[in-house]
């Protein structure tokens, strides 16, 4: 371990620490056992992680540069990523629930000084604890599973495409481990813009279809405004502290940490409290909150694997876990934590409402990600970052599985997503498995009592209702949970069960793989433009595409999934319903922290939890204090919320016994934590009757159902919610339409100003050689005859010089 | 039989016809040829008037070699000539692949150069 | 050294000299007194040379003198490049220019380049000229009976002469003022010993000594470990072994010299070898060039094309038959 004494208790001398924050550092130092503690060394066997993507990558570039027409480069890419997933499984059952560092390489080390504040290191190691574990055991497990479903689902585009999507698929894996297992924050950066990088790729892997092309640039741009902040963030960050190692940020802002315990928000420096909310708006950004969401339903023109691995499960999740790594940061603002709840809680419902309205079923999932992405937000913000760490663990299993059926479906139906035209597929031969795994799928997402969605959603709720301060967001997000019932049972009643129909969609699927830009196709520009113009299910039948083996209108038949697909949709689905099984199992460390299940128990021992290492024992006057003391009263070491494994409530007793305080830590008059179970079950449950009543009795076709009879009672409101609110052009008014006139302006000013300097500068020469021109008569004499009255001149002139 | 140059010695040979006599010769030849070619419009006539400076630029350096007897003038007439007969011939093939074009001579006829 | 010439005489030798130019060049009108003209600049350039002959005294002095030579040349030599480019005929021109190259020939006989003198004779009068003759030929138009609307409209009308003749003369009297009031000032360079060249002849002492009847039977003339002869300049004489190996001291004919050819061809090959390669690429370049240039360009249309590839491939083929 060359390293080991390296990084211990570096601390920023920044002018801004005066005497009396030193004396406290040294007093705050003691109890901080990470940051006294030198580096313990992790697995070097981590390495492995990142590593093996990479090596994923290679060989599916050589494969690209083999040309290898075979389904070669999919089974290489599951094989190094379940190899990733083996190693990350290890790594869990190795672990004892500390932090421990693997280090990898020295990356970048830059020094213009021997003070600690003139060092910039960033090396590529990793950052082992439980936050880290976690996140990588569901990325890696799901990145296998999805990249096997993928090796069917791009089937048609075996050649080139194939070994660029999965070379792009293995990209994204890699920079996803960079993200969640730096050990710094440049390197989470470096992740940060990889997987930025992978989803524009992968959602412009059909680029011969404007809308992808469209789609892919749209998100680039929205996550690029977010990743201002972010980058703003660390700078600040290593400007402030020093560093941009956790381990030291951690230890730098303990002063910091323990003044925000006793409510002093006035003494710490305002720069400090500036950072985590520039590190918000960068998880906003990627992780789509309001105002920067509306990239991730655009994202939907991607292949749908990567919908459901980078756009649903893995990447969206990276805002969640960067706030998750730097919650201590994040306690050290008054507004900071705030900020991030109502975001989460705003977006949550206005994704909700969108999600009704929509047609386009894989639209709706990717709205529904959004809202639960909102609630994660929201858990972080009222304290609970191992209800929203475990909302992640279960939305994971539960969207991915479904984006993957809506996947097979479309998949089947030649590019149908329209509930209207499909109906009752879950009936269908050979469709089964789809239609169980839409099933688990929409009881996770509803929150139906007793599946995983349920208890990790639940979590949250309760907790929105015990923080002070927080209780509208906790009645935004029960709203919220009856919508997202309400409109995911929605797409269940209306596609998956109900009489028998559908439509195929008729050439859209035929368009994606035409515009992959397969040289033997042949197909141009205007045939994938013909293409999308006729995907509105109007089944002609066009003569060229007659050999076409999903065929058109009469002659069409739905494929049902193959052996990957339904193995991939059947395993996520055992998965999501033993996801549930987390909450009642105990944590996998040992010390006592085993409460609310394995995931929280895993997240508690991170940097995540909100009591961290970092914190002592003290009751103060804030609301984290007071939260913390409610806890403290239960259990005596740490909080909880459920106890002994199984879900019992906690009376929140010092919570209540504060003034102001007793208010907002309770449900009407209940304990939050007890009666939330049965409020949002029945919530849940009613959103799925109206669903029921609405879309499923007494339908008989596809296309309508009871619901339409009702619109008109929202007035203008559903067609508002159908054209999503109309934020897009919302946008498009405020911000593009501005720039457009501004870069108009300044266009003009080139077009007369600058031009017109340039042609001032040009049309001097002109105009003087416009003058001089006609002695350039092109006639030889003309010429001679200078050359020759020039000697004589010249001649002449030496002739009068030398004349004595 | 002409004394050889060591025989007649200097500046005996040259008696009292000086460097200056010949320079003058030279350069009266040279203005000639300037005039031919200033004022003469057929391609040909202006060419044999370059070679008549060519001529009077020969008959500068031969001078020259002998007022300071050394050779390396008269090498450079032999290098004056060949430059010449280089000339001579393009500009001759050149003169009839223009008068192929125009059926005429007349150095006026081109002037594609013209600013 | 004073002057060669009295500036004011060469000055209104020069206006003189430009009047008659002026008149002597062709007129479009027609009328043109050219005989006048040429009177009139015969008259200058006698002006000059007079007073340049009065200043080197030679022109009346008696016996051998090679100046009256050089007179006659020089007139020779001015008055046909003033046909050369007064005539309106270019076939005259021509031929006046090679009386032009023949007194400038004489010239350089007078200046004892002999080479130089029969090398231009050849060279210019012979070849270059020929080809002259040659493309005016080729390139004027077929003559009529009537001499004069033979001519074209651009060989009887001079062009600007006025000024191109002012510009001339003014080039020549300055030109002229300088060299005559520089040239004493002129240091001179030291004089090459072109006898010494002779050490490196030995074959030639050797031929010369056997004419002469001074070199024994199987003698040769001894070397010098650079390959020269060992010649004594002073002595005039010149060393040589005998048949048995004894050496001897022998005078060397009287008149045995180097001539200005030896002397022109040391100078080229010893001291300039690579301006000799160069002017030789120079010259297959023009040939080349003028090959190109010359070649009669052949017009086809696309059927033409097509029918003569078609022919050519046929032909191909065939050979290609029959040599296996």
């Amino acid at each position: 371990m060359p390293s080991a004494f390296l990084g211990v208790l570096v601390l920023n001398p920044a002018s801004s620490l005066d005497s009396m924050l030193d004396s406290m550092l040294v007093l705050a130092a003691t109890p901080a056992t990470v940051a006294k503690a030198p580096i313990i060394a992790g697995d070097p066997l981590a390495l492995l992680v990142p590593a093996l993507p990479i090596l994923g990558l290679i060989l599916c570039t050589l494969c690209a540069i083999f040309r290898v027409k075979s389904k070669l480069p999919a089974f290489l890419t599951v094989a190094c990523l379940a190899g990733a997933f083996v190693v990350t499984a290890k790594l869990f059952t190795g672990h004892d629930g500390g932090v421990s560092i693997a280090s990898g390489f020295q990356w970048m080390t830059l020094s213009w000084g021997e003070e600690p504040g003139q060092r910039f290191i960033a090396d590529f190691s990793l950052y082992l604890d439980s936050l880290t574990i976690l996140w990588m055991l569901f990325v890696t497990g799901l990145a296998t599973l999805i990249a096997l479903y993928a090796s069917e689902y791009m089937s048609h585009d075996v050649g080139l495409g194939y070994c660029r999507f999965f070379a792009a698929f293995n990209l994204f894996v890699f920079s996803m481990a960079c993200l969640v297992m730096g050990d710094n924050l440049l390197l989470l950066f470096l992740g940060w813009e990889g997987v930025g990088l992978c989803s524009y790729l992968l959602i412009g892997y059909f680029y011969k279809k404007p809308s992808a092309v469209a789609a892919a640039k749209k998100a680039f741009i929205m996550n690029r405004i977010g990743d201002v902040g972010l980058i703003l963030g660390v700078m600040l960050t290593f400007v402030h502290f020093g560093s941009i190692e956790y381990r030291e940020i951690f230890a730098a802002a303990q002063p910091y940490i323990d003044l925000a315990k006793a409510g002093k928000f006035s003494e710490i420096p305002a720069i400090v409290q500036l950072i985590p909310i520039l590190l918000a708006v960068g998880a906003f950004g990627k992780s789509a909150q309001l105002p920067l969401y509306v990239w991730l339903p655009d994202a939907m023109e991607g292949p749908t694997p990567v919908s459901a691995l980078i756009h649903a499960a893995t990447m969206v999740t990276a805002g969640v876990y960067l706030v998750a790594r730097t919650y201590p940061l994040f306690l050290l603002s008054e507004y900071a934590l705030p900020i991030v709840a109502w975001t989460g809680a705003l977006t949550a419902l206005v994704a909700a409402t969108i999600g009704m309205a929509q047609f386009d079923i894989k639209r709706i999932m990717a709205y529904s990600t959004v809202s639960q992405l909102g609630y994660m937000f929201a858990g972080l913000g009222v304290l609970t970052s191992t209800g929203a760490a475990f909302h992640v663990v279960t939305h994971a299993f539960f969207k991915a599985l479904l984006f993957l059926s809506c996947g097979a479906i479309m998949h089947g139906f030649a590019g149908q997503l329209d509930l209207r035209k499909l109906s009752g597929v879950g009936f269908m031969k050979g469709w089964g498995v789809v239609g169980l795994g839409m099933f688990v799928g929409c009881m996770n997402l509803a929150g139906f009592p007793f599946t995983a969605g349920y208890f990790s959603k639940d979590m949250i709720l309760a907790e929105a209702f015990v923080t002070p301060g927080m209780a509208p967001i906790g009645w935004i997000l029960l709203l919220t949970a009856g919508l997202t019932a309400y409109y995911t049972f929605r797409v269940f009643f209306r596609v998956v069960v109900g009489p028998m129909h559908y439509e195929p969609g008729d050439e859209l699927h035929h368009a994606e793989e035409d515009s992959h830009g397969h040289d033997h196709h042949g197909a141009s520009e205007a045939d994938a433009a013909h293409a999308a113009d006729a995907a509105h299910g109007h089944a002609h039948t066009h003569d060229d595409h007659a050999h076409h083996e999903h065929g058109h209108g009469a002659h069409f038949h739905p494929h049902a999934p193959g052996w990957a697909i339904n193995t991939v949709l059947a395993t996520l689905s055992v998965a999501s319903i033993a996801a549930a099984g987390l909450y009642f199992v105990k944590s996998p460390y040992e010390g006592g922290m085993a409460h609310g299940g394995a995931v929280p128990g895993m997240v508690e021992r991170s940097s995540a939890a909100f009591e961290t290492p970092f914190s002592h024992h003290g009751v103060g006057e804030s609301h984290e204090t007071i939260k913390e003391g409610g806890h403290e009263g239960a259990d005596g070491h740490a909080p909880a919320h459920a106890e002994g494994g199984a879900p019992s409530f906690v009376p929140t007793s010092i919570a209540k016994s504060q003034g102001e305080a007793a208010h907002a830590g309770s449900f009407l008059g209940w304990d939050p934590h007890k009666v939330m179970y049965y409020v949002s079950g029945v919530v849940g449950f009613v959103g799925i009757f109206i669903a029921f009543i609405l879309h499923y009795a007494g339908r008989r076709t596809a296309a309508t159902a009871r619901a339409d009879a009702l619109l008109p009672a929202f007035g203008p409101l559903a067609g508002w919610a159908q054209n999503k609110w109309y934020v897009d052009e919302l946008y498009d008014l405020v911000v593009r339409t501005p720039l457009w006139i501004v870069a108009n302006i300044f266009h003009l000013f080139d077009k007369i100003v600058i031009d017109g300097l340039v042609r001032l500068v040009g049309g001097i020469p002109r105009f003087i050689g416009g003058m001089v021109r006609p002695t350039q008569s092109g006639e030889l004499h003309g010429y001679a005859a200078g050359m020759a009255a020039g000697v004589a001149v010249l001649l002449f002139l030496v002739f009068m010089l030398t004349m004595r | 039989m002409m004394t050889t140059l060591a025989q007649a010695g200097f500046p005996a040979a040259m008696h009292q016809i000086t460097l200056a006599h010949y320079l003058f010769i030279s350069g009266a030849m040279f203005m000639l040829g300037l005039i031919g070619f200033l004022t003469r419009r057929n391609l040909i006539i202006m060419f044999l008037c370059t070679e008549l400076m060519f001529q009077a630029a020969g008959l500068a350096l031969v001078a020259f070699s002998r007022f300071h007897m050394n050779m390396t003038g008269q090498s450079f007439v032999i290098f004056i000539v060949t430059v010449a007969a280089a000339e001579a011939a393009m500009a001759l093939a050149l003169v009839v692949l223009l008068f192929r074009k125009r059926e005429s001579l007349d150095a006026a006829e081109w002037q594609e150069m013209k600013g | 050294m004073d002057q060669v010439i009295n500036p004011l005489a060469l000055y209104g030798a020069c206006a003189l000299g430009a009047i008659g130019v002026l008149l002597a060049l062709p007129r479009r009108d027609g009328k043109n007194p050219q005989i006048l003209g040429a009177v009139v600049a015969s008259l200058a350039g006698g002006i000059v040379l007079l007073a340049m002959g009065l200043k080197a005294g030679g022109l009346f002095g008696i016996g051998y003198s090679p100046s009256v030579y050089f007179y006659v040349f020089a007139l020779m030599a001015l008055g046909a490049s003033l046909r050369v480019i007064t005539h309106p005929q270019p076939v005259y021109a021509a031929l006046y220019f090679v009386l032009s190259i023949l007194a400038t020939a004489g010239l350089f006989l007078i200046l004892s380049a002999e080479f130089m003198a029969f090398a231009l004779v050849i060279v210019y009068a012979g070849a270059i000229l020929i080809t002259y003759l040659f493309v005016i030929m080729l390139a004027t138009q077929a003559p009529t009976e009537d001499l004069e609307n033979a001519l074209t409209e651009y060989d009887t009308a001079a062009r600007e002469p006025v000024i191109a003749t002012a510009s001339g003369f003014v080039l020549l009297a300055v030109l002229s003022t300088l060299m005559f009031r520089g040239v004493g000032e002129l240091p001179k360079a030291p004089a090459v010993n072109g006898q010494a060249l002779l050490a490196e002849m030995p074959r030639k002492i050797e031929a010369a000594l056997l004419a002469a009847g001074t070199l024994p039977g199987g003698a040769k003339v001894t070397f010098n470990s650079d390959g020269d002869a060992k010649v004594d300049f002073a002595a005039r004489t010149v060393e040589i072994k005998l048949a048995d190996g004894a050496t001897k001291t022998v005078p060397l004919p009287k008149d045995l010299s180097v001539t200005n050819t030896e002397m022109v061809g040391f100078n080229l090959l010893r001291d300039h070898p690579g301006s000799i390669e160069i002017a030789g690429v120079i010259l297959l370049m023009a040939m080349l060039g003028a090959v190109v240039l010359s070649r009669k360009q052949v017009q086809m249309d696309e059927d033409a094309k097509e029918r003569h590839s078609k022919l050519l491939s046929a032909e191909l083929a065939q050979g290609a038959e029959t040599n296996p």
